[in-house]
């Protein structure tokens, strides 16, 4: 039986609009989003804010210590790294940048492990630089869903096109195939029990 | 939602043509013509949208995101950088979570406007 579906976005660079379009219209879900975006502290608020006014997912600043919930998307508070701890728990914690970052996308992705139970999606969006490229592939080993931003939604394609590089994403898509994979890999909360989440991967 | 963005460029048609962009969309805009007339806005007190060049004489644009950075002027402001270049080059990764956005010239003016409201509504 599954017992919890999570999705890892990873974004720097012109991710933030991005990341409107992806959760525009965005329905409740029953998994968890993670998303690590490259920002100034001073923006996390107004950041969350902004992806609350487009979807029905709950969204809120990760804390420390809490369980990753279906429905939410937790943004990473900038300035800690984040990891998931045992696949259901958020932990925050300070200590030197990761590929010139804190929050870094690799250090969230790379937490979490394989388990039957959990299925997991990885997605790197835009931005300079490499973060999230061993993270991506390290899903993918863990047998989970990876995908990147196609290069034609932006101007800053370095982290996506490295993550390709590798031969380690399942599929690059633009930011509305994203929201639908999303839809599809953590499935639509329509308030009903689900069949589909009784069945393993 | 602040309104205020400020032109980082040494070019003065390029200050002209985007101010001219910016304010049809009732934007207040300022215009630095040079990294260290940047700095000087933001210690006067501006705070809002920064569109930053990167080729400029004397600082350039990345010299002078990283002396906003050191002085603790960053905050209250968003930078995106506003370039002719192609792509940005390795020195911006050392100032991701600072930079959020490589704008390229030429751009469309509608896409323009909507993408600098989009970042001002982080502020």
């Amino acid at each position: 039986m599954c017992k919890l579906k999570v999705a890892v976005i990873g974004s720097s660079g012109a991710g933030l609009p991005i990341l409107n379009s992806i959760f525009r219209y965005m329905p409740k879900l029953r998994g968890a989003i993670i998303l690590i975006q490259h920002m100034p502290a001073y923006i996390n608020q107004s950041v969350r804010d902004n992806l609350a006014a487009h979807t029905r997912l709950t969204v809120k600043l990760a804390e420390q210590d809490e369980p990753l919930k279906p429905g939410f998307l937790y943004v990473a508070p900038s300035e800690l790294h984040l990891k998931v701890v045992a696949n259901e728990r958020i932990h925050l914690f300070g200590g030197e940048k990761v590929n010139y970052v804190c929050p870094s996308i690799d250090v969230a992705m790379m937490s979490l492990t394989r388990d039957p139970a959990v299925r997991v999606m990885g997605i790197l969006l835009s931005g300079i630089g490499d973060d999230g490229v061993e993270g991506i592939s390290h899903i993918k080993r863990m047998g989970g869903n990876t995908i990147a931003l196609e290069k034609k939604a932006t101007t800053i394609g370095g982290m996506a096109d490295e993550a390709v590089a590798t031969g380690h994403v399942d599929s690059v898509l633009s930011p509305t195939q994203i929201r639908e994979a999303l839809i599809k890999h953590l499935g639509e909360d329509t308030g009903k029990p689900n069949a589909a989440d009784r069945s393993p991967k | 939602m602040k309104d205020m963005v400020m032109v980082v460029d040494d070019d003065p048609m390029v200050q002209m043509t985007v101010r001219r962009i910016l304010e049809s969309a009732k934007l207040k805009v300022t215009t630095a013509d040079s990294g260290a007339a940047c700095i000087q806005e933001v210690e006067k007190g501006f705070e809002g949208l920064i569109l930053m060049d990167i080729m400029m004489p004397g600082m350039d644009g990345w010299d002078t995101i990283q002396t906003l950075v050191d002085k603790g002027l960053v905050k209250g402001n968003i930078i995106c950088m506003m370039t002719g270049k192609e792509s940005p080059d390795d020195r911006m990764k050392m100032l991701k979570e600072y930079i959020l956005d490589y704008i390229r010239k030429p751009f469309d003016q509608q896409q323009f406007i909507k993408l600098v409201k989009e970042y001002l509504s982080f502020l």
